[in-house]
């Protein structure tokens, strides 16, 4: 069967040289816009696997129609297609979530060829997703022992994108080619533990005690990055400074990542970790 | 932090909202808060990384995140935040994220990046950021309230 391709264009011409590389490259032209006014609509009628996206389309733009896109399905698979293309716009468009760029005059051969590589599997990606949670694992013993000079067991645990805090969580963002959030989370009780292990000595109050466990995330986030990197060089992952939640019971939700999780039984106590990332590359034609 | 460094991530907030069906964008006060924030109910964490480092946040009471939600998903009726409406509001933070690092880039600093958003749901929990200081900007979007902390460095 063909693949299922749904054309956004404001000119008609446009839509119909692309709808004919389209019909020529073996697709299958299952819904046209010509604006953001009945792009959902036609999208949700004809339900394609692509869309292609012009970006220079009077009121609301490619990306604004992008945005309306993915807001009503994350999962939409978006080429650009249009005369444009610079540095500026090629991040914009991997910071949305667009999927992949052709260059007008339009190719079939290009166009056939960008929408293949979206729709096949990233080899890449799945690599990241393959050795994540084992790197982590890795570098969670690996912390653990290093800064607290005892061993603790790391298991992979059940994948989800939601939880309830135990007391502290650590939330970091992970930036790179593929952009994801790791998630340190245990109970006061554990982070005093923690801290007192690790200080040699009670910690002097509640803001020594978060800080301290921020800290411990950062060194298990950035160890587990950097064991990526140079697994994969082209993932370049890098670690954002931590934000740590605590106080008051926490409801934590990654949407539209499915994280992966390690439970912690340490000395100190209980502790999870859970990482996932999401596909965020462009690809360039 | 330089103060002026907070500019393009509200001009982001001002050009994405209306763009995501809201009209009136008002900003009602900017507040200088210390490292340690209190979550109003509901709160948006997106890293940054780059020449400017940190965290961008993006909160609001549980009840404001169902109008806004509500309103994002053109009127259905939103009486728990449940998946859809977390993944509305947290693709709202991504925009404006998105967005500010456009703009970011316009003004001649470039090479940021943000990390997917993060929601945490849990009324009056601290937030130790990795600032000592945050810039805090109330807007009010069509009558709901939403904060913006900034804690860069």
């Amino acid at each position: 069967m063909s693949i299922r391709v749904m054309v956004v264009d404001d000119s008609s011409f446009s839509r119909a040289v692309i709808a004919e590389a389209l019909v020529e490259g073996g697709f299958e032209v299952v819904g046209e816009a010509e604006s953001i006014d009945s792009l959902i609509q036609v999208y949700d009628e004809c339900k394609p696997q692509v869309v292609t996206m012009d970006i220079a389309m009077p009121g609301a733009d490619g990306f604004e129609c992008s945005k309306a896109l993915i807001l009503h399905d994350p999962k939409v698979k978006i080429v650009l297609v249009s005369s444009m293309k610079d540095e500026e716009t090629e991040q914009e468009a991997k910071r949305i979530g667009i999927a992949g760029y052709v260059q007008k005059p339009v190719e079939a051969e290009d166009l056939v060829k960008i929408i293949n590589s979206v729709l096949a599997p990233d080899i890449v990606y799945n690599s990241l997703e393959e050795w994540a949670i084992g790197v982590f694992q890795e570098a969670m013993e690996q912390s653990i022992t290093r800064m607290t000079k005892t061993t603790a067991v790391v298991k992979v645990g059940q994948s989800l994108n939601h939880a309830v805090s135990q007391g502290v969580t650590v939330v970091i963002g992970i930036i790179g080619k593929y952009s994801g959030n790791m998630i340190v989370d245990l109970s006061v009780e554990a982070s005093e533990n923690l801290s007192k292990i690790v200080l040699r000595r009670d910690a002097k109050n509640s803001e020594e005690v978060v800080a301290l466990v921020a800290e411990f995330a950062n060194v298990v986030g950035g160890v587990a990055c950097s064991m990526l990197n140079k697994k994969e060089k082209a993932f370049g992952l890098r670690v954002a400074p931590p934000s740590v939640f605590y106080g008051k019971e926490t409801q934590i939700v990654s949407p539209n990542i499915q994280c992966r999780v390690l439970e912690v039984e340490a000395d100190f106590g209980q502790m999870t970790l859970s990482v996932g990332f999401k596909k965020g590359s462009v690809l360039w034609m | 932090m330089d103060v002026n460094a907070i500019n393009p991530i509200l001009d982001a907030f001002v050009n994405i909202l209306p763009q995501l069906g809201f009209q009136q964008i008002d900003k009602k006060g900017v507040k200088l808060e210390d490292g340690v924030l209190t979550n109003p109910g509901l709160i948006i964490n997106i890293g940054v990384m780059g020449p400017l480092k940190g965290a961008i946040l993006i909160g609001m009471t549980v009840d404001n995140a169902k109008m806004f939600a509500s309103k994002m998903m053109m009127g259905m009726e939103v009486t728990q935040l449940d998946d859809l409406a977390q993944s509305a509001i947290s693709e709202m933070g991504n925009m404006v994220c998105a967005n500010a690092c456009t703009n970011f880039s316009q003004e001649g600093m470039s090479g940021l990046d943000i990390s997917p958003p993060t929601l945490l749901m849990g009324k009056d929990a601290k937030i130790k950021l990795s600032v000592p200081k945050a810039v805090g900007v109330t807007f009010s979007v069509d009558g709901i309230e939403i904060i913006v902390y900034v804690g860069l460095f």
